[in-house]
């Protein structure tokens, strides 16, 4: 890949991960509403939905573990965006660099380039290898908030169950925990477009 | 590019522009450095798409360690949004620069520069003993502007005051003013807001023994020409837009 297309696809590779964690907070609130929703629903049933009102504490605490890690993330994209614009930065002065030195090849003092040049270059690579590292722990960091995701799947599939022992609230507490699988679904889906995201810009690399 | 000494005395002043590798569909613009003995100052140093031609256009004059200083009149791009290259090329410099700027210059890049922001009154610069004024300019054409008058060369640098829209190679000086004044009627009257702020600057500047007047577009003015300027400057309704 060309540079400038490279610098291009990291661009938007950084800002869609931002976009994609925006999502993930706002299905991550959705299962603390739905899980205060069926706090609710399970206190009105009692004692035929006893066995689903430990479980409506146990969504509420994946859905604050997720927003927590989610805000971590996002700190992290932050300073990863930084890092592509001084990337940026620098790989385009050392190209505007080269041009100089051709254009100066005739100048008494042509030379005094070098140091700069040869500044520009090192912080180049520093730059490069800190984002890699970076990309790199903002995988693991992902890969942590699927951890919550997957558990809250297993929890709704518990929940169906206990649903179905609540008689005449079997209906709203499906739907509950319909909703809450299908929001660890969706947060599943974004955080694993965020590291194919991240992947390619480290294949690039 | 093209090189043009307008001072030669115990230091410096080079005009650089005209440059014949310049994109056609941007402005034409003048650059000027002092050249001290041990240092360098650039005074609107110019767009990004200059910096490659301008700083190997100034190695013929200085290393590049001893370009200390750059001097940025306002914010416009055609002035300084090479910025964030100088900053990777420039180990030690100093940017001169609208105090009230400085959080929009930054935007093109400034981690390496020192940021000397000037306050709205003005000040001068220091360059191995010879002093620079920094005459305000405000709202001529931006609303922090400054101009650099410099008494023993008796050189001022005027920005955008004094700019002419010329064709391609134009030459360096004014030679017929009268012929010069349409080149530069609009973009005075459209470019320049305020009548009170021209006049305030004229005041200002009727003061200074000039004998060169610098503009960053267009021809330089000299000798009577500066005070035939002045004039017609003074008599020219601006901020026509409204």
């Amino acid at each position: 890949m060309n540079k400038p297309n490279q610098a291009k696809s990291k661009f938007v590779a950084v800002a869609s991960i931002a976009a994609e964690l925006s999502a993930v907070m706002q299905v991550a609130k959705e299962i603390s509403l739905a899980a205060a929703n069926a706090k609710a629903i399970a206190f009105r049933a009692g004692e035929k939905a006893k066995g689903f009102q430990p479980i409506t504490d146990f969504i509420n605490e994946l859905a604050k573990e997720t927003i927590e890690l989610v805000n971590k993330i996002n700190e992290h994209a932050s300073s990863l965006y930084q890092m592509t614009v001084d990337e940026h930065r620098l790989a385009e002065a050392c190209q505007y660099l080269e041009t100089v030195y051709t254009l100066a090849e005739d100048a008494p003092y042509a030379s005094s380039l070098d140091e700069p040049m040869e500044l520009a270059q090192q912080r180049t690579q520093q730059c490069r290898m800190q984002f890699t590292t970076h990309v790199n722990q903002l995988l693991e960091q992902l890969e942590e908030v699927m951890h919550p995701a997957r558990a809250a799947r297993v929890i709704a599939a518990n929940s169906r169950i206990e649903a179905s022992q609540a008689g005449e609230y079997l209906q709203s507490l499906q739907a509950v925990a319909e909703s809450v699988d299908n929001a660890a679904q969706v947060i599943h889906d974004k955080v694993q477009r965020c590291r194919s995201a991240l992947t390619v810009i480290n294949i690039t690399e | 590019m093209k090189m043009t000494k307008i001072y030669d005395g115990s230091y410096q002043w080079i005009m650089y522009g005209r440059d014949e590798n310049k994109p056609n569909n941007i402005i034409d613009t003048n650059q000027y450095i002092i050249r001290t003995a041990n240092r360098c100052l650039l005074l609107d140093p110019g767009g990004i798409e200059l910096f490659a031609p301008m700083l190997a256009a100034v190695l013929h004059h200085a290393p590049v360690e001893e370009i200390t200083d750059l001097f940025a009149s306002h914010q416009d791009p055609d002035i300084i949004s090479s910025l964030g290259l100088w900053d990777q090329a420039l180990p030690h410099a100093k940017l001169h620069a609208p105090a009230l700027w400085e959080g929009f210059l930054r935007h093109f890049g400034c981690q390496t520069i020192e940021y000397v922001g000037i306050p709205d009154s003005g000040g001068t610069i220091e360059l191995d003993g010879t002093e620079l004024q920094i005459i305000p300019a405000h709202y001529l054409h931006s609303s922090a502007n400054f101009h650099i008058y410099d008494p023993k060369a008796k050189i001022l640098m005027s920005g955008d005051v004094g700019a002419g829209l010329e064709a391609d190679g134009a030459p360096i000086f004014v030679d017929d003013f009268n012929a010069h004044v349409d080149r530069m009627r609009f973009f005075h009257q459209r470019w320049m807001p305020s009548n009170q702020a021209k006049r305030d600057w004229i005041d200002r500047v009727r003061k200074l023994d000039i004998d060169i007047m610098a503009p960053q577009h267009g021809r330089i003015f000299k000798g009577d020409d500066v005070k035939r300027f002045l004039d017609w400057f003074e008599s020219l309704q601006v901020g026509i837009a409204i």
